[in-house]
């Protein structure tokens, strides 16, 4: 089953270039930017370069649009006539749903190692304990794609989580100082370090990067939380829209 | 028995979907289940197959009872929606082999039976192809393949034919011939009166809710045979040639349809000059005698035309 979900994501090319190159561009572009208009990046950088920590950054902001893809396919399954079709057959509900995220986040990840390797080749990033940095990256791909599932079974409608990830998309990145420096208050800094769980993602990175293993726990720890949270609401929602 | 269905009954919120619907289907039947648009007749089919909980009645299938949850009842049926629900970026084999490892099939068996069911849906040659590069009918039957790959005894049709051409309609109905030949036992919804005369060996005629004739093609018309149907096409439809013709002694049955009135009339009376009586002063387009078919059993039944409510 889930080798088929993954041919079926594969057949959308234009939407996995788009999760690749565009945060490559991205990058790029604010790199560029950066280093030529001398202000700095709102992120934490600590000793390493600004591509690494943008590409870092990018890659979690791209895995939340990841997940949009994913729950687009799911809403195919569960909210169209495909439903009965589906359900129709002895098939467990919980494990076509589950295929579908797990294909999701296979390619997803995918896409994320791919934006880090190009940023090295490319852009001139390096990523110290980089096994350990992809497994963080990992967990942000399940936790990202947890979510969107999460949303679009307890909205029941892709266009309301769609707009919904949209804006967590938007919002979440700018929280961790991707686009531009935020203030320097307590308030601001907890958000970039702790506030969401792309900064939860962003800093175990960084603290993994820097040999910082307790930073990498104290973040690591939330983020692990959180996915646990999101499996059993999911659980729970599938029951709702399975027979 | 492959199939009881008893007195089920099913609400959506304030709507009665189902109210006292009972069916029965024999192995090796090929049913028609007949009636217009909102009869119920998708609602009884998702009942059967477990997708909703029914409110009152039992459903009983291979003699297991229906509770939702029976995986071996889903097993035995294959399902063909009224829509077409099919990956249509994937291959029509891909398709196949998908729908069929839900039913645990392995690769092998599902390797095997891919020609035999492109055999049935006539899709030799074409399997490879990406879906959405295929035309409505073979959409539609590779919709009816996928519900046949795991050779369920039980397969179950909502509306198969709808919105395809005259030719993939009637390679369609070939293939149910060549199913039920097989010895399947088959369910058959339709709008299309031919389609359900053409292939069912016995009909169900359903409207609001619940059956209202049941019986094959013979004993439905020998129900109105004692009757004759006159057609009368005017410039001009009005209730009040139709009381008037109603109001006629002998005349059963009045139904009109725009600007044509069906009227029912026991067979040998003399009763033409009265009813044209009746339209006096009306300028008519067209008058026609005919026998009563299926078509006219479920007008005489419901008072409606399925055709219409199709278009409606």
């Amino acid at each position: 089953m889930i080798g088929f979900h993954l041919k079926r994501a594969s057949h959308d090319l234009i939407g996995q270039v788009i999760l690749i190159l565009f945060p490559l561009v991205l990058i790029f572009f604010f790199d560029f930017l950066y280093r030529n208009i001398g202000i700095e990046t709102g992120m934490e950088i600590g000793s390493q370069n600004r591509a690494t920590v943008l590409a870092i950054g990018f890659a979690l902001t791209f895995q939340i649009y990841a997940s949009a893809m994913s729950f687009e396919t799911l809403s195919e399954d569960l909210f169209t006539p495909m439903h009965d079709r589906l359900f129709s057959t002895p098939a467990e509900g919980r494990s076509l749903v589950l295929s579908v995220l797990l294909s999701g986040t296979v390619v997803s990840f995918m896409q994320s190692c791919v934006v880090l390797v190009f940023s090295i080749l490319i852009l001139g990033a390096s990523f110290p304990y980089f096994p350990l940095v992809l497994a963080i990256i990992f967990l942000s791909v399940l936790f990202n794609q947890l979510l969107g599932t999460v949303l679009l079974l307890f909205c029941g409608s892709p266009k309301v989580a769609n707009i919904v990830t949209t804006v967590y998309g938007s919002v979440v990145p700018m929280l961790v100082g991707l686009y531009f420096p935020l203030p320097k208050s307590a308030v601001f800094r907890f958000f970039r370090l702790y506030g969401t769980p792309m900064s939860l993602a962003n800093t175990a990175s960084l603290g993994v990067m820097e040999g910082n293993w307790l930073q990498a726990i104290i973040t690591l720890g939330p983020l692990f939380g959180l996915s646990v949270v999101l499996f059993v609401l999911l659980k729970g929602l599938v029951r709702r829209v399975v027979v | 028995m492959v199939l009881q269905v008893h007195e089920v009954m099913k609400r959506f919120n304030a709507t009665l979907a189902l109210d006292g619907c009972s069916l029965e289907v024999e192995q090796g039947e090929v049913i028609g289940l007949l009636g217009p648009n909102g009869a119920g007749k998708t609602t009884c089919i998702r009942c059967i197959i477990g997708l909703i909980p029914i409110d009152e009645g039992t459903i009983t299938v291979f003699g297991m009872h229906q509770d939702g949850r029976n995986k071996e009842i889903r097993r035995k049926i294959g399902y063909v929606t009224q829509e077409i629900t099919l990956y249509e970026d994937m291959s029509g084999k891909d398709n196949l082999a998908f729908f069929a490892s839900l039913y645990g099939m392995g690769k092998d068996e599902i390797g095997a039976r891919i020609p035999e069911v492109a055999a049935i849906i006539g899709l030799e040659g074409r399997l490879t192809d990406k879906v959405k590069h295929y035309s409505g009918g073979m959409k539609r039957r590779l919709n009816i393949g996928c519900a046949l790959m795991h050779s369920p005894p039980l397969i179950i049709m909502d509306e198969p034919t709808v919105g395809i051409d005259p030719q993939s309609r009637s390679f369609i109905l070939r293939s149910v011939k060549e199913l039920a030949k097989r010895g399947s036992t088959i369910i058959y919804t339709s709008h299309y009166i031919e389609e359900v005369e053409a292939v069912a060996s016995r009909i169900y005629i359903m409207d609001s809710g619940h059956i209202i004739a049941q019986g094959t093609l013979a004993q439905l018309v020998a129900r109105i045979q004692g009757d004759h149907i006159i057609e009368v096409e005017v410039r001009l439809g009005s209730e009040e040639v139709k009381s008037r013709l109603l109001s006629l002694p002998d005349v059963k049955e009045v139904v009109l349809e725009g600007n044509r009135y069906r009227i029912a009339v026991p067979a040998g009376i003399p009763i033409l000059d009265k009813i044209l009586g009746a339209f006096a002063h009306v300028p008519l387009v067209s008058i026609n005698t005919k026998q009563p078919n299926l078509e006219d059993v479920f007008l005489t039944l419901t008072g409606k035309q399925l055709r219409d409510e199709v278009k409606s």
